[in-house]
């Protein structure tokens, strides 16, 4: 549906000689700043929230993490999870099942300084059908992961979706909302980010049902290409000026391995 | 308004009745080969300063001082005519220039005529015939208006490659692009690699990048007017090329001899032929072209009234298997109406229609849906200009613009898993009056002052959004088919010169433009799927004041020219977007959008050498170009993104011999104004960057160069004629960054690197032309 990717995509066929060369650019470093990153889901009782800072570009770290953060999220009834240190910049609690239909707050202090933020869980949707397919595109095979299901009508609904390539840790792979296909059967086509699922392949994907600030984070971050404009960091659901987001949400998970077809 | 018009125009009629003391000559200056009329031609009173000029035409209009004046008619490029003539009644005249016989060591008739860059107090302006840039150097070897423009100071290029451009600071859809009057919304084809002007059917050129008369308006950073041939009224001829990319053939001839005539022009490429060689039937049955075609008719019922039909049509159609199919493309037509009321008064009345549309198509398994976009006009003008005297000439009349946008809506299949989406159409009705005075109060001083007027109005039906300051729905209201808002604006401009001496001159300008059609373009080159968007209650009009002063110096018989000129330009009600704004089929873009103000100012210098075997221009820009939005860059000033401080481009053409001609152009400019991260973190697994100041990093300087040689071969006594013209793009193979973007490194994903891509490497061309 984003025709400008696929634009962008379709250069590629007029591009004569292009070539890629790795280059020294002089960048800034920014003042750290605090990145916290909460994806909470009904898949197990065992929840991690990772707090960390922002390092320079040419840092041989991809971040820095924080120990001495207090981070807790209560749910709509009062009841409060304390969220305790295990090492990275990781907090977990291993006994924090969320349910459906309940809005979560999270509070993560670091010296004196607060964040906040919240986000609703909403219900799973589950799917009729998941399959692999394998498109020929310009002489080379992409292999897809193909999950049907009908979508719940008059309702705004966001999935996203991370992929664990051969037990590998998940890493984000697509987020959809329903604006063009609300209450119809849908197809999400998924593949993992560098788009190079191979033959042999065993993959576990996460199906998440997320709240429309938590697609909004995502949205803005995968649609950031080097043909936008003007990139920018994406629109957080956390308050004071953090990065990353807050994200409770109805969850499961599946697991196949790409087969030749 | 319209009545003030017409008292104005029974005045002009009147005092026009009441001059007949002296005698008027007026008349048509035409090429006497192909009977084409030739545009800014001089006509001159000998031994004064009583001088004119012919329009877009070829009329003119001079009042002698002397009934037995001798008039000599001159026009870059053609034998300058003397007619000796005895008048004892106001006359009209054609007179036909003969083209020069292409001889490199022709003795240089020197005349007036060579410094209208002097003399005139129009500023800002570059004009130039197809035959100027026919040696300059251009990527794939296909001649371009639009790639050659981008050459002058003042002009920067939207990118490698690409027929968009910049003009003094300001945004590509701040360029008003007309083909004989019609507005053509995208010149642009095949992703910016061509424009859509196939400069076989094109005549004459000007762009306008500051004191823009009043007889222009609707976007506030310079209009290009494009002429195309009339045709050939004399004989038939047949011009045609070959090159690699694309083949063109032009057809032209007389339908009645002298009195009417007709030009049909066509290319189209062929870049697709090599994907049917593939094996893969998908590929094979892909489509990946573009076509043009220029057609123009005109017949000249008598001495007063000439009929004038012109239109163009082109289309890119890319396709991939019959899974995915992507076309958009432009349409013109033009009517016009040349009408010479009497020896000093001639009018022009046009019926111009212009749009642009695109279309995607979608069908595979379950998935079966189109999109269709459009936008189109009606547009009615009609302009008059009157020759009071010699020293005086006013231009004045009246333009109706109706524009209809309808955005991208989705029309899907029954058992489609799309739904279909259909978005309101909008309607802007721009009604604009203008009265514009050309006018040498002294010898050495010219001013041109005018006014324009111009009303915009929204118009209904449909459902109009009023937002918060964040962009969500507060209130919306349903209209019928009425005026919805109307926005009145008056656009003052003025340029004012001063003659030093036969070979210098200052001058200053100012003007306010007025824009009501804006692009939305959220990617670093502008697509055919960007939104066009009018005016309404939360976009307010664009508008620019610009002021500029110059000094001009000619040398060695103007055989040199010189100019400088400096520039500031404020600009109001910018448009930018919220972070990650949805621009498709959105009934709630307009919360999408930010208001800002930008601002631009520069310095230009321009050396060209006119005449002798070596010819060619020289040019340099030092210029800033910066924005500032409330809610964005913490409401700092931030550059535009294409902000470039140096610009300079070296265009050389060297007469070899009879037969060789080469060509040489090199461009430096400096890197575009990019965002770059200046920290980075993790989610969700994924290396992420940290951005923090908008437009704060510059991409890599841009060099090139270009060469081009070109063998022509006329045989003698032959009416058939033919040239090669070879080409090498990116001569020394500069690996000009096109992208530049970061990833992990492959060997430690905790180590990120920054690398580029180039698109072009050295590209050769080779183009065959011929013509008999």
């Amino acid at each position: 549906m984003n025709l400008q990717r696929l634009y962008i995509f379709l250069i590629a066929l007029v591009i004569f000689t292009s070539c890629e060369d790795i280059i020294e650019i002089d960048l800034n470093t920014a003042n750290p700043k605090v990145v916290i990153e909460g994806d909470i889901s009904n898949i197990s009782s065992a929840q991690t929230i990772r707090v960390s800072r922002t390092v320079a570009f040419t840092a041989t770290i991809n971040s820095e993490p924080i120990d001495n953060a207090s981070v807790q999220v209560r749910d709509q009834s009062g009841r409060n999870y304390v969220f305790s240190y295990v090492g990275n910049g990781n907090y977990q609690n291993n006994n924090f099942m969320p349910t459906a239909n309940n809005t979560y707050n999270l509070t993560v202090a670091i010296d004196d300084e607060l964040f906040e933020a919240s986000s609703r869980m909403y219900d799973y949707v589950d799917i009729d059908s998941i399959g692999l397919v394998e498109e020929n595109l310009f002489g080379t095979d992409y292999y897809f992961i193909n999950l049907k299901f009908t979508d719940p009508i008059n309702q705004a609904n966001y999935y996203k979706y991370n992929l664990s390539v051969n037990g590998k840790p998940f890493q984000f792979s697509t987020v959809f909302n329903d604006k063009f296909n609300d209450g119809l059967n849908v197809t999400h086509q998924i593949t993992n980010a560098n788009n190079d699922l191979a033959l042999g392949d065993s993959v576990i994907i996460r199906r998440q049902i997320i709240d429309q600030n938590v697609y909004k984070y995502w949205s803005d971050l995968q649609s950031i290409n080097p043909g936008s404009a003007a990139p920018a960091n994406p629109k957080s659901n956390i308050s004071n000026g953090a990065l990353g987001y807050f994200s409770v949400s109805s969850a499961k998970e599946f697991g196949l391995t790409i087969f030749g077809l | 308004m319209t009545k003030y018009f017409l008292v104005a125009y029974f005045f002009l009629i009147s005092a026009a009745t009441y001059s007949q003391e002296k005698i008027i000559l007026s008349g048509f200056v035409k090429d006497a080969g192909s009977g084409e009329s030739l545009i800014g031609a001089l006509i001159q009173q000998e031994g004064t300063n009583n001088a004119t000029s012919s329009n877009s035409y070829g009329f003119f209009s001079l009042t002698l001082t002397n009934p037995n004046a001798k008039v000599s008619f001159s026009f870059i490029g053609y034998e300058t005519q003397v007619q000796d003539l005895k008048l004892t009644k106001n006359s009209r005249i054609t007179v036909e220039l003969k083209a020069k016989s292409n001889e490199i060591d022709e003795v240089v008739i020197t005349g007036n005529q060579k410094n209208g860059n002097v003399t005139s107090p129009q500023m800002g302006r570059v004009n130039f015939t197809m035959e100027e840039i026919a040696n300059v150097p251009v990527v794939f070897g296909e001649k371009d208006i639009l790639k050659t423009i981008q050459l002058l100071p003042g002009v920067a290029s939207g990118g490698e490659g690409t027929s968009n451009f910049y003009v003094r600071g300001g945004g590509s859809d701040q360029n008003l692009i007309l083909l004989d009057e019609a507005t053509v919304y995208n010149a642009a084809h095949l992703l910016g690699f061509f424009s859509t002007f196939n400069s076989d059917a094109i005549k004459d050129v000007t762009l306008y990048k500051g004191g823009i008369p009043a007889q222009y308006g609707g976007r506030i950073s310079s209009v290009l007017d494009i002429s195309m041939l009339d045709g050939n009224n004399k004989e038939f001829g047949v011009e045609g090329g070959l090159g690699l990319i694309a083949s063109r053939l032009k057809v032209e001839g007389p339908i009645v001899k002298d009195k009417s005539s007709f030009m049909l022009s066509g290319r189209r490429t062929y870049a697709d032929l090599f994907l049917k060689l593939s094996n893969d039937e998908k590929v094979n049955s892909s489509k990946l072209y573009f076509y043009d075609l220029n057609a123009k008719a005109n017949y000249k019922f008598n001495d007063r009234n000439t009929l004038y039909v012109s239109g163009y049509f082109g289309k890119d159609d890319l396709s991939y298997s019959d899974l995915f199919s992507f076309d958009w493309g432009n349409a013109t037509a033009t009517a016009r109406w040349n009408h010479i009321v009497n020896d000093k008064l001639f009018s022009n009345t046009s019926l111009i229609y212009s749009d642009f549309s695109y279309n995607v198509n979608v069908n595979s398994d379950d998935t079966d849906f189109t999109i269709a976009s459009k936008i189109r006009n009606f547009n009615f003008k009609e302009d008059f200009a009157y020759y009071a005297t010699p020293v005086s000439t006013f231009r004045f009349g009246l333009n109706v613009l109706h524009q209809k946008i309808s955005p991208a809506s989705i029309d899907s299949g029954d058992d489609s898993n799309v739904n279909s989406i259909s978005v309101d159409s909008r309607q802007g009705l721009e009604a604009a009056a203008y009265i514009s005075h050309d006018w040498k109060p002294l010898p050495r001083l010219g001013v041109i002052y005018g006014l324009r007027l111009t009303n915009f109005s929204v118009l209904g039906p449909g459902t109009f959004y009023q937002f918060d300051q964040d962009g969500e729905v507060r209130d919306q209201n349903n209209y019928g088919s009425e005026i919805v808002k109307n926005y009145l604006y008056l656009e003052p401009r003025l340029s004012l010169s001063y003659q030093i001496s036969d070979q210098s001159s200052v001058k200053t300008s100012f003007n306010r433009i007025v824009q009501n059609l804006h692009q939305l373009t959220n990617t670093t080159s502008s697509l055919p799927t960007d939104q066009y968007v009018v005016s309404s209650e939360n976009i307010k009009p664009q508008i620019a004041d610009q002021v500029a002063i110059g000094y001009f110096r000619n040398f060695a018989n103007n055989t040199y020219e010189f100019s400088m000129e400096a520039y500031y330009k404020s600009m109001h009600n910018q448009i930018d977007f919220r972070n990650g704004a949805d621009l498709q089929a959105n009934a709630y873009l307009e919360g999408e959008l930010l208001y800002g103000i930008g601002r631009s100012y520069g310095l230009e210098w321009y050396f060209k050498k006119q005449r002798g075997r070596l010819t060619g221009w020289l040019s340099y820009t030092l210029a800033k170009s910066e924005r500032q939005f409330d809610q964005i860059n913490e409401g700092e000033w931030f550059n535009a993104r294409q902000d470039r401080t140096h610009d300079i481009s070296l265009v050389g053409i060297y007469d070899l011999s009879k037969k060789w001609t080469l060509g040489a152009t090199f461009v430096y400019n400096t890197g575009n104004a990019v965002t770059f991260p200046s920290g980075k973190y993790v989610v969700d697994g994924r290396t992420t960057y940290y951005y923090t100041e908008r437009n704060g990093y510059r991409m890599p300087d841009y060099h090139r160069l270009d060469l081009s040689a070109t063998y022509d071969r006329k045989l003698k006594n032959k009416k058939f004629s033919s040239s090669w013209t070879f080409g090498v793009y990116n001569a020394y193979f500069r690996k000009n960054a096109y992208i530049i973007d970061f990833r992990e490194s492959e060997d430690n994903p905790n180590v990120t690197e920054a690398y580029k891509v180039a698109l072009f490497g050295i590209i050769p061309s080779v183009t065959w032309n011929f013509r008999f």
